[in-house]
């Protein structure tokens, strides 16, 4: 790359952070929450944590506005003005504005089981070499996603590489370890080392089939084991089958 | 005094049977028995939740110095995007470009490399997951705190240089400063460990990384 088109670039990404930097100021906490605490007293923190120091306590009756989330910790404003964090277990029991009928637990319960979208990646074998692969799925009902993946496949002779869309059926869907079964169809390209092996490039449609069993860390994280056999058609007369297993994370937005 | 009492508990009687009286007259003049004399105007209090808005998301740009061994050490700049999954844990995925070069073998007339080009690209791309082992408050002076932590780091993915893909793990360590509640500086050092059979034999190479890089959090 020349100089002036680097330089060209490293003013675009500086700016492109600079701007994230400033929506990121620029919008003010409006859209904020209040509730009430039940509990005898909730304890604020400096910072969203659990080691850090804890430098104001709100007493029971207090109203208190949520400004924001990180993870399992919200930052809070007394009326008195003071902000600090406090955990999400601390506040599950104070009650919204809409009185004793609607604690904060089942608003945040609410927002966790609506969440749709899940994004993750396995690593494991595909017929002995190893596979990565990224994932990007959304909940048509809970008890089937569809997901899209794409992995790569390295090998000494070769690389391949999968773009595969897959429909899971989950029958256990609310369970901590859930099971699943999935079929799925995409694209499988194989590009061999020219170097080593004299063979042509192949893309073809090739289809999968597989299981699975999905384990909740979290309510909104997962670890993932999969076993998958696909079906790929060499040409007219061959169809190879290919055995992969991976394990994985995964996240729901 | 017995005839005060006694009058008294007949009185008292007298006020038992009022609500019988009043029960006998309701079948005659369909009056309500229980008729509410004040009606409460409950107004339902129709609460919009506002969705919180969460700061788990990180995105950075990072550049540094990655040294592929054997070969050279040269600059590297890459982008980073992290998911915080609790305090503790959170999935980081990266990609980022350097270059590799063979100048070594070249300048002393070993042609074993096989690069095109004395300069070749390379990219790489992993996943990894973080835990931060040791959050905690760092000051400058008296007058600025800023929390920040040390995090263990490991992951796999990807990395591409002179035509051929190498499936690499990467471990390491790094230091994050949260300089505000949204805005994150790094340090960060990794060794990418693949399997290269470049200069002949296959070999499992070890490639340290280290880099400064800043983040979003959205």
């Amino acid at each position: 790359m020349s100089v002036n088109a680097l330089n060209i670039m490293r003013t675009v990404i500086f700016f492109f952070v600079l701007q994230l930097c400033m929506i990121a100021i620029a919008n003010p906490e409006e859209n904020t929450m209040r509730v009430q605490v039940v509990d005898p007293f909730i304890e604020l923190r400096t910072e969203p944590g659990r080691g850090y120091p804890i430098f104001y306590v709100a007493e029971r009756g207090e109203w208190i506005e949520i400004l924001k989330r990180k993870t399992d910790w919200f930052k809070v404003r007394t009326a008195a003005g003071k902000e600090g964090w406090v955990n999400r277990s601390q506040l599950e029991n104070t009650l919204t504005e809409a009185g004793a009928k609607t604690t904060f637990r089942d608003v945040m319960l609410a927002d966790y089981l609506n969440r749709r979208l899940e994004v993750g990646f396995g690593w494991g074998q595909f017929e002995k070499d190893p596979v990565l692969t990224m994932r990007i799925g959304y909940a048509l009902t809970p008890n089937f996603i569809t997901e899209l993946s794409a992995s790569q496949v390295t090998s000494a002779y070769s690389s391949s590489s999968l773009m595969q869309l897959n429909l899971m059926a989950l029958p256990f869907a609310d369970q901590r370890v859930s099971p699943y079964f999935t079929i799925g169809v995409g694209n499988y390209k194989n590009t061999p080392k020219v170097t080593l092996v004299n063979s042509p490039e192949i893309s073809v449609t090739a289809a999968n089939a597989g299981l699975g069993v999905r384990f909740y860390l979290t309510r909104n994280f997962l670890v993932r084991g999969d076993f998958r056999e696909y079906m790929v058609p060499i040409n007219d007369n061959t169809v190879d089958t290919f055995k992969e297993w991976t394990i994985g994370l995964g996240v729901f937005f | 005094m017995i005839n005060r009492n006694i009058h008294i508990l007949f009185l008292g009687m007298a006020f038992q049977l009022l609500p019988v009286f009043v029960l006998a007259d309701a079948e005659d003049k369909s009056i309500p028995a229980q008729e509410q004399v004040i009606q409460p105007q409950l107004e339902r209090r129709d609460v919009k939740v506002p969705h919180i808005s969460a700061n788990d998301i990180e995105v950075g740009y990072y550049s540094g110095i990655l040294s592929i061994e054997n070969f050279s050490a040269e600059s590297v700049k890459g982008v980073r995007l992290a998911y915080h999954v609790t305090e503790d844990f959170f999935l980081e995925g990266a990609y980022a470009r350097s270059t590799i070069s063979d100048e070594f073998f070249r300048s002393r007339a070993f042609p074993i490399t096989g690069f095109d080009t004395q300069e070749e690209d390379l990219t790489y791309y992993n996943v990894s997951l973080g835990y931060n082992v040791l959050p905690g408050e760092i000051f400058i002076g008296h007058r600025w705190a800023m929390a920040s932590a040390f995090y263990i780091i490991g992951g796999i993915g990807t990395t591409t240089f002179a035509n051929e893909n190498y499936s690499t793990f990467n471990y390491g360590g790094g230091y994050r400063i949260l300089l505000t509640d949204w805005l994150a500086m790094h340090i960060d050092m990794r060794d990418y460990v693949f399997d290269s059979d470049l200069l002949g034999q296959n070999k499992r190479t070890n490639n340290f990384e280290a880099t400064v890089g800043i983040s979003v959090f959205f």
